[in-house]
């Protein structure tokens, strides 16, 4: 009896649910990735060399509430949701081959996109000019290869131009908290499990809707 | 004698004989050993991608294209297309699973079909080709893109114009790693001064092929007649003429050709042997020739610099040095080949990370990679490359802004091969010469006939 009276609220609630993010929309200024502009690395270690791989796609969209001033933010929990994620395949080495290894291993086939989900953000203290980068504390959920950890990391911002913001920042993971097991070449290298991620994201403010 | 049998204790030799740990520790090195049991990788059996391929047709070298993405396991070839039924059938032991079909257009309508590798007759090649990227297909064309400039153009403007299909022209050479590591050793000056070039091709054959039938006979035989061949220098030689224009990096200024029919006088009206004399700025020549007549001495292609002469043969080149060029260092230790009284100093792609050179001589390596797999190779990965990007720019951002677009694929890393341009332009070399070849003339190259507008 209890199961079908939670399903029956659960059908009730579930078109409020749908509808949320549309009433929502009208509070929030939302700004879009851009096609060009953005780069994403990914930098590793190995027993032969040093490797790097880059993208230079990075799709998803920012939104904060309308009443968070971009221009003049003030420092504390800023109410914003980011979703952003790379094509697994566009990230790229100097070599083919190697990249057909990290494929393998980031299970590209299965898990193709590379996806951040944006949790918290708050902002210690405000920016010392207008000029200034904005320093966030994010805290987020990165999933690779279908395994989802949280990250925690400072998020620079910049506005670039009228209507487009730039945010930057890095962080360190390891491969096997995402269930990758260091990529062995027999006889050739074996990787480390430290990876280095680090970013560069062009957004632009969409029209708002109304 | 080949030098290569005299019994030489360097260190090349010595470092081959010990192994890369036991190095290491006499180095003062310890190896550091992962201690978490890593996943090894074998590159061989990874199955990076696959592209469904067509094949259109299926002559003697449309079946070495055929027999050739057979064996590469990023190809899956899902249609082969010939108007004639025999060579459909002939086809079938090198693509078993591929659907055999006498119209092209069927492949075209097939939105499995990727990519589509056109190896018809050359004057056929435009009709397919503009088919096939009309109808989205990434293109590999054999090379000469076709018999007239008109249709080479054609092609390449078109070809120019599909920025989200890859297009590559059968330049083979230009995928081949060793004749990119001999244009970067030419490029570093190590020839001296460029003084000229030479290509070769002899072979003792009618290039005739017979039939019953009488049309097929006539099909077969589109070399032979003027109307629908480039001639020797066309069909053949322009694989050399493209590879020495890139090598000596220029345009040329004019072609003056020599051709006769010596041998083969069964009705056709193309010559059996040729000559071509290219002329390049700051007078420097390319003598091209050809014959069908005589075998002696097979083909090869000759760079001549103040310093040392490369000569190319298949996928192995030398280097023949001046005796009073200076000193490289490397070559003291280098595989070296007589030839009569010249010696040769093989210059091997890699020679240092391989066993290549050493104790065997380069016309020994048992198996080398053919630069016709090299493009077709490069090709697959290309139209993977471009075909994802596509993909993921359109399933991220808007699809229609082609600009954004366009920039995007601009930055993806393409393997090494001749596109639509390098297609074209050789397509012009060697349509030129081989009409003044016909002529016995000398004909001036325009600038504008080598700029697609």
């Amino acid at each position: 009896m209890k199961t079908k009276l939670f399903q029956r609220a659960g059908a009730l609630a579930l078109p409020w649910l749908l509808a949320l993010p549309l009433c929502a929309a009208e509070n929030w200024v939302r700004y879009d990735a851009l096609p060009g502009g953005s780069k994403a690395k990914l930098d590793g270690t190995s027993t032969a060399h040093d490797w790097t791989v880059e993208s230079r796609l990075i799709a998803g969209y920012v939104e904060f509430e309308s009443g968070f001033n971009l221009e003049q933010p003030a420092p504390g929990k800023v109410n914003a949701r980011c979703v952003v994620s790379i094509p697994a395949r566009q990230l790229k080495s100097d070599s083919t081959r190697m990249d057909t290894v990290m494929y393998e291993h980031i299970k590209q086939k299965d898990h193709p996109r590379i996806e951040y989900r944006l949790t918290e953000m708050t902002l210690k203290e405000a920016p010392k000019s207008a000029d200034a980068p904005v320093v966030f504390d994010s805290s987020g959920e990165l999933t690779v290869a279908g395994v989802t950890n949280k990250i925690q990391m400072p998020v620079s911002m910049t506005r670039v131009g009228k209507d487009k913001l730039k945010f930057t920042g890095s962080t360190a993971v390891k491969m096997t908290s995402f269930g990758i097991q260091p990529p062995t070449l027999v006889g050739i290298l074996s990787t480390g499990d430290d990876v280095k991620i680090s970013f560069e994201w062009l957004a632009a403010k969409k029209e708002e809707t109304k | 004698m080949n030098k290569t049998e005299t019994v030489e204790l360097n260190r090349r030799e010595f470092l081959k004989g010990s192994s890369f740990a036991t190095l290491m520790t006499m180095l003062g090195g310890v190896e550091l050993i992962t201690p978490t049991p890593a996943r090894a990788v074998d590159l061989e059996t990874l199955v990076p991608f696959q592209v469904k391929c067509a094949v259109v047709g299926l002559g003697a070298w449309g079946r070495e294209i055929l027999g050739t993405l057979s064996r590469l396991k990023t190809a899956e070839l899902v249609a082969v297309c010939d108007t004639y039924p025999a060579s459909l059938k002939r086809a079938a032991s090198s693509a078993p699973k591929a659907q055999g079909v006498e119209d092209y257009r069927k492949i075209l309508d097939d939105k499995e079909v990727r990519a589509v590798i056109v190896g018809t007759p050359t004057h056929k090649h435009r009709e397919v080709v503009l088919a096939a990227l009309q109808a989205g297909k990434h293109v590999y064309c054999e090379a000469p893109l076709a018999h007239t400039i008109e249709d080479a153009r054609a092609m390449a403007l078109a070809a120019k114009a599909a920025r989200k299909q890859v297009f590559q022209a059968g330049l083979q050479t230009r995928s081949s790693a060793q004749r990119r590591f001999l244009l970067d050793f030419i490029r570093t000056g190590a020839t001296g001064k460029t003084v000229k070039a030479h290509a070769q091709w002899h072979k003792k054959q009618s290039w005739r092929a017979t039939s019953a039938n009488a049309d097929r006979e006539k099909d077969l035989n589109w070399r032979l007649n003027r109307e629908t061949s480039v001639g020797l220098v066309g069909e053949i030689g322009i694989h050399q003429i493209d590879t020495l224009a890139w090598f000596l990096n220029a345009r040329p200024v004019s072609v003056t050709g020599f051709g006769s029919l010596v041998q083969w006088r069964d009705g056709r009206d193309v010559p059996d042997t040729v000559e071509a004399i290219f002329e390049f700025p700051e007078g420097v020549r390319l003598t091209c020739e050809g014959t069908l007549a005589n075998s002696f001495d097979a083909d090869y292609e000759l760079l001549y610099g103040t310093d040392a002469a490369i000569m190319t043969r298949g996928n192995k080149a030398w280097m023949f040095k001046e005796v009073d060029s200076p000193l490289l260092g490397w070559e003291v230790y280098a595989q070296k080949d007589q030839f009569y009284k010249e010696t040769g100093i093989a210059l091997v792609a890699n020679a240092t990370k391989s066993t290549q050179q050493g104790e065997k001589s380069a016309d020994d390596v048992p198996f080398s990679t053919t630069s016709l797999q090299s493009a077709l190779e490069s090709f697959l990965i290309n139209v993977n490359e471009i075909g994802s990007a596509v993909e993921d720019f359109g399933a991220s951002f808007d699809p229609n802004d082609k600009a954004a677009l366009e920039k995007y694929l601009a930055g993806i890393k393409l393997q090494p091969r001749a596109g639509y341009q390098e297609g074209y332009e050789a397509a012009v070399m060697a349509i030129k010469a081989n009409e003044a070849i016909l002529k016995g003339e000398k004909v001036a190259f325009k600038k504008e006939w080598f700029e697609l507008a």
